[in-house]
């Protein structure tokens, strides 16, 4: 009846305004702003339609002016409807879509694409990572990373244990990790890529080289930028699993928003846990026997445990009138993971641990055409206080089979250095921090558009040791670091979007603040002073980044920067317990930073598609900073400071490809190779030791419906890690004798896994068996990393209440 | 096949130290000279160090070592050229490694420094070329002496080696903070060289007098063991460093001690007690190699660093006490200012070799250090003259640690840092000076011996 009604409105309208015709313009958008493509728009009762193109722009001619129904399909979002009421020439709305959840996994490739294409048809050597599929596996987020072009996770154990990145050769203090466009130094240890999970993550971008001027931090060599989970949509997703050795890991994320009000409630938690203890073996893994004989053994380790604990809980208003989303939250974290051992796997560790904690308060606001059309405007920041505490007080040496070591006389072993690694230690380490982002963006026309981004980072350290004596607690200094990173952006978009460019310049400013207490005799008697060092870094770094779309599928990208890192607070100050004078004069390290590549594809044949990248690159850091080595530094009272003396060179190239055919077999693959060098004072190239210079992924993905029930579907994954040998020392001839000792061997890693959905959609279960030929995996050093491996994971999704 | 190998290792050290002994304990009362053993058929290995990879500095030593034997007709030849670097054995070490050999020359130990295999002990064969044969099976000393010991062998037939070791010395305070004093806890640790075993080790906290401690004073590091005439003590040597009792931090800046040594029982290792010498003033520590050397007399020599008044040689006596009438200052005796001994070695009959550096050396314009020089010391009379070698300002010789006696006959090696240099045969009776084989150098790189 009601259908007839509105034919029959429809009708009437058609021939009351015969006479004139008009246009109907619009953009389609999702929630947050992102174009919406390819979305069918029909007129109810109307044979009259059309898609929405790459900006999500359509346009209906030549409608005589009347009311209509229009009809927004797509595989993407949730079906919508708008009426218009058509009396000009030109009428033109804005529709917002709802992007759809709890879609079919073909349709996640879709979707997949118009993501990642935003961002890394933008001229910068980026991967975006979608995380969608890998939180429903048994997949860590640092092991997703690792299977990224150019990307290489070098750590020191299992689940948990310390991570450092490398991106095209470039690892430690030269790449800066994001959580939400802020430096996770900020959050610290507790929620960081080892404890967020990949569900609780929208998505992550890794910036190689070249970062854009809205991820401000003195990134010398690349950046991950980690996007929590987003949406405006009600839902609730709880995950959990558990496998190999006792791990286990538990997740959630939820939302919900009150339809009329705007009032909007977020949280997500994580939960991990696991004993790490897999077993090693090797050239390192052996028990010392009294009289000093080596017993080699396949041990299993036994001070590796990890647990974290995490959750984000966040109450405003989101797509109100004054703002797109305002969220003031609370996060809070806590983490324990016991070290194992150090550099090298030698000599295990007993009891060594550390723990982290941060309780942070945050803000989000974000408008779009705030004040003014055009102009948008976010903002986050995030105050509170994070701790840290490394103990180590265990004074005895143990044995790889975990037992206490013997001497010849028949009488345990007690540590040469005091306790595992060190002296004994229970540092506690405060840090009150504070960090605001703020992001301005005014697109002046459709082609031009100007951001300007600030970010101020402030932390204050104080340090406790409880294993020193009250004399020495009495004399221990603080520290404070304030950092400001100003970046202003102007993109131009032109020749009918073929080319896009980014120009950018960076203003960084760092300053620094040491206070450590003395002893003065003042009247005669000794008095404490607080003896205060400063310093006032400042420097400055632009760069570019252009993509030309020769054809729709062929595409050049070019971007280069002149990146800057800050000398930190041990650089500048230098470390009395180290034997550093400091060096004021110290200035920052510098990067030139080259990319050149081209993506090609998507092309399509048939049911055949396929899509390849090629990135090729150049680092070049000069004044990097370093410790002059003399051997005059071990043998005298004499200190020395940090110079700008040190360079390095990377080159290479990350090649990708994707291939999907019919789009349930989907196959991937990348490698990437580099050489990393550095000249020495002689003008020779060498090359740097323990870098992993040559690496390959390839996974491969099958889908069949209809599995065991209708609508039911089963996902089978294959995934494979190659990494060459490296050495870490270099011979200097090839004709020397006695070498080999020092090479990490070739390494061949085979992963698979299957995932289950069920008819209903809600419920998906995972399993993994990871490296299943049990070979061994190496890392830093020789580190060893988990053999076989099996994990299983239940998801379960809530929607739509 | 193996088994017979071994014994005839075991025979020829055996033997070799025997002949040693015996040549070394005939101590001629006349005042004349004894020759110490010739032995026939010597290999001499030459040691190299490379220069680090990542921001290496010329002359640092940190990018591994290299040993290249070659016969001792051969080191002693002009016209023969060695390339250690080009075809050396890739001796286990991540840092210069501390190299020792036997007396004869024909078998090689090492202790790893650093690295994944730090404190690892390996002994080889010695077969000429870059050809080292592993013998023995490795000894990992690492839980007693860390992984970067600090360790010598003996002078008593190459059947024992000793490493030492101090924790980081803990500062002591009362509850309101007073400071009480600071200690270590040191470990001896004795191997059985010959059959690859840890044959003792003691552990224990060695405290300095009480009004020392007040000071601040205390043992930071031991180094460079030696065993005395009677073979029932060894004389430790110490690196002395001071607390601020004000403030519970290093001092960098103090008025030091007289020089200090350990002495503990041998082979018990027990009983340690501290000795102080009041004409020193410097740490008896050396660096990387031996400090301390028993002599024909029966006394041990024993050199000083960072000494107030520039390095002195201080005679322990028989009854394992600095024997304080015995004064020799190597200002004194070169006439410079500020000398540091940065290795030496006793080459037989009151005389010693002597490698150092003073106020007045040049300055490396590579690495910045500065130059080292080579001395004849005669302990007896006194006196110490430069050896005439072809000094350059690049040449450094902290890190040196092999000197090869051979009767009269002493090689070193020599060549500035980056540098092609020569083996040099210095006569230790005359200070005469014959040049070797040529040692053929790369950018950065040194020696660090001959062995």
């Amino acid at each position: 009846m009601k259908k007839y009604l509105l034919l029959f409105a429809l009708l009437f309208n058609y021939f009351l305004s015969f006479a004139q015709t008009g246009t109907i313009k619009g953009i389609v958008r999702f929630e947050d702003n992102q174009p919406a493509t390819s979305v069918s728009i029909y007129i109810e009762g109307s044979k009259k339609s059309t898609f929405s193109d790459e900006d999500g722009r359509f346009v209906l001619e030549k409608m005589p002016y009347g009311k209509y129904a229009l009809q927004f399909v797509s595989l993407e979002a949730e079906n919508k409807s708008v009426v218009v009421q058509l009396n000009s020439p030109s009428q033109e709305i804005v529709v917002s879509v709802i992007k759809k959840e709890d879609q079919k996994l073909e349709e996640v490739v879709i979707k997949k694409e118009s993501i990642k294409k935003q961002t890394e048809e933008k001229g910068f050597a980026v991967n975006v990572i979608e995380t969608k599929e890998a939180g429903l596996r048994n997949l860590q987020t640092i092991e997703l990373l690792n299977r990224t072009a150019g990307v290489r996770i070098r750590q020191n154990g299992g689940m948990g244990s310390d991570a450092s990145f490398n991106i095209n050769g470039l690892s430690g203090n030269a790449i800066k990790i994001f959580i939400d466009g802020i430096p996770s130094s900020s959050y610290g240890s507790s929620f960081d890529l080892n404890s967020i999970p990949p569900a609780n993550i929208e998505r992550i971008e890794v910036y190689k080289g070249v970062i854009p001027g809205h991820l401000s931090d003195d990134a010398l060599g690349g950046a991950i930028n980690v996007i929590l989970k987003k949406g405006m949509r009600n839902n609730f997703n709880v995950s959990t699993s558990y496998g190999s050795f006792n791990t286990t890991q538990t997740n959630f994320n939820g939302l919900y928003r009150f339809e009329k009000s705007g009032f909007t409630v977020k949280s997500s938690g994580f939960l991990n846990y696991s004993d790490n203890d897999y077993k090693v073996e090797g050239d390192f893994v052996y028990n010392i026997l009294p009289n000093g004989r080596r017993e080699f053994l396949k041990a299993r380790r036994f001070n590796d445990t990890y647990r974290s604990i995490g959750g984000v809980i966040e109450l405003g208003y989101t797509d109100v009138k004054w703002a797109d989303n305002f969220m003031i939250g609370f996060t809070t974290s806590d983490s324990y993971q016991e070290v194992q051992h150090g550099v090298f796997m030698t000599t295990p560790y007993k009891g060594r641990f550390t723990e982290a904690d941060a309780n942070l308060l945050n803000l989000n606001y974000s408008k779009k055409d705030f004040f003014a059309k055009g102009i948008d405007f976010d903002l986050q920041g995030i105050y509170g206080t994070r701790n840290r505490l490394v103990n180590d007080t265990v004074t005895g040496v143990y044995n790889w089979d975990g037992k206490r070591a013997i001497d010849i006389n028949g009488n345990p072993v007690f540590s040469n250095v005091g306790a595992q690694q060190g002296p004994a230690t229970i540092a506690n380490i405060k840090r009150d921090i504070f960090s605001l982002r703020v992001n301005l963006s005014y697109s002046i026309t459709k082609n031009h558009k100007v951001l300007l981004n600030n970010v101020i980072n402030t932390v204050a350290r104080e340090d406790d040791d409880e294993m020193r004596s009250v004399l020495e607690r009495k004399f221990m200094g603080t520290r404070d670091m304030t950092k400001n990173i100003t970046a202003l952006t102007y993109e131009f978009t032109g020749f009918e979007n073929k080319l896009k460019t980014s120009l950018f310049g960076k203003y960084y400013q760092q300053k620094l603040e040491r206070m450590n207490p003395t002893v003065e005799v003042i009247d005669g008697v000794n008095t404490r002073v607080e003896n205060v060092s400063k310093s006032n870094k400042e420097a400055t770094g632009y760069g570019v980044a252009i993509s030309y779309a020769i054809l729709p599928n062929v595409m050049l990208l070019t971007s280069a920067e002149k990146a800057v890192r800050l000398p930190n607070e041990n650089e500048v100050f230098g470390d009395v317990t180290e034997n550093t004078l400091d060096n004021p004069n110290l200035r920052y390290e510098m990067s030139e930073n080259l990319n050149l590549g081209f993506r090609l594809g998507t092309f399509h044949l048939k049911k055949h598609s396929v899509f390849f990248a090629l990135n090729g690159f150049i680092r070049d850091i000069q004044d990097r900073i370093g410790r002059p080595l003399s051997s005059m530094i071990n043998t005298d009272i004499q200190v020395l400071g940090f110079v700008n003396q040190g360079n390095a060179k990377s080159q290479g190239f990350d090649f990708e490809m994707n291939y999907t055919f019919n789009d349930n077999l989907n196959i991937t693959f990348n490698t990437s190779k580099f050489e990393l060098t550095t000249t020495d004072i002689y003008n020779r190239k060498r090359d740097l030791p323990n870098e992993p210079f040559f690496t390959m992924n390839a996974g491969v993905n099958y889908f069949f419906k209809n599995v065991l029930a209708k609508d039911a579907q089963l996902n089978v994954f294959y995934n494979y890690m190659f990494v060459d040998t490296f050495n870490f020392l270099f011979p200097p001839s090839a004709n020397n004798a006695g070498l080999g000792l020092f090479d990490i061997p070739q390494q061949n890693i085979h992963d698979v896994g299957l995932s289950y959905v069920f008819p209903n959609k809600k419920l998906v279960a995972s399993f993994d068996a990871k490296n299943i030929f049990d070979r061994q995996v190496f890392d830093n050093m020789g580190v060893q990393k988990p053999g076989r491996a099996f994990y299983f994971k239940l998801n379960y999704v809530f929607n739509n209440f | 096949m193996k088994r017979k190998f071994f014994n005839l290792l075991a025979f020829t050290t055996v033997f070799g130290s025997l002949l040693f002994t015996t040549s070394c304990s005939d101590d001629d009362s006349n005042g004349g000279s004894t020759e110490p053993p010739i032995t026939e058929g010597r290999w001499i290995t030459v040691a190299g160090a490379i220069m680090g990879t990542d921001e290496g500095v010329p002359g640092d030593g940190n990018g591994g070592t290299l040993i290249y034997s070659v016969s001792k007709e051969d080191a002693k030849d002009p016209n023969k050229t060695i390339d250690v670097f080009e075809n050396g054995y890739v001796v286990p070490s991540a840092r210069t490694a501390r190299l020792q050999s036997s007396e004869d020359g024909f078998t090689f130990f090492n202790i790893a420094y650093g690295g994944g295999n730090g404190g690892e002990f390996s002994k080889y064969v010695v077969g000429g070329g870059q050809n080292f044969s592993p013998v023995g099976g490795i000894v990992n000393i690492s839980q007693y002496a860390s992984a970067n010991p600090r360790w010598v062998k003996l002078f008593d037939g190459d059947k024992t080696g000793v490493a030492v070791n101090v924790t980081a010395p803990v500062v002591n305070s009362t509850e309101d903070g007073t400071y009480i004093n600071t200690r270590g806890t040191a470990t001896v640790l004795s191997l059985d060289m010959q059959n690859s075993l840890i044959s003792a080790t003691k552990s224990y906290e060695i405290a300095l007098s009480q009004a020392e401690e007040a000071l601040g004073h205390h043992i930071f590091r031991l180094d460079a063991p030696v065993l005395n005439a009677a073979q029932d003590k060894l004389i430790i040597g110490t690196w002395m460093r001071k607390t601020d009792p004000a403030t519970g931090t290093n001092q960098a800046q103090f008025e030091r001690l007289g020089s200090k040594s350990v002495v503990v029982d041998y082979p018990s290792l027990e009983n340690p007690t501290i000795i102080t010498s009041t004409v020193g003033f410097g740490d008896t520590s050396g660096y990387r190699s031996f400090n301390s050397f028993l002599a024909n007399d029966g006394n041990i020599y024993q050199a000083t660093q960072r000494d107030a008044g520039g390095s002195h040689i201080l005679r322990i006596n028989q009854n394992n006490t600095y024997d304080n009438s015995f004064v020799f200052s190597l200002d004194a005796a070169l006439g410079v200012t500020n000398s540091y001994i940065e290795n030496w070695r006793y080459v037989g009959n009151g005389i010693a070799i002597v490698m150092y550096t003073h106020d007045g050396a040049a300055e490396s314009t590579l690495s910045g250090q500065a130059q080292s020089y080579i001395a004849r010391v005669d302990l007896n009379a006194k006196t110490a003259q430069q050896i005439d070698l072809p000094y350059d300002q690049d040449l450094y010789l902290f890190q040196y640690q092999g000197f090869v006696v051979d009767g009269y006959d002493v090689y070193v090696t020599f060549a500035p840092v980056g540098k092609d240099g020569n083996i040099y045969i210095i006569n230790s009776q005359t200070g005469a000076v014959t040049k070797g084989a040529k040692l053929v150098n790369r950018p950065g790189n040194h020696f660090i011996g001959a062995f």
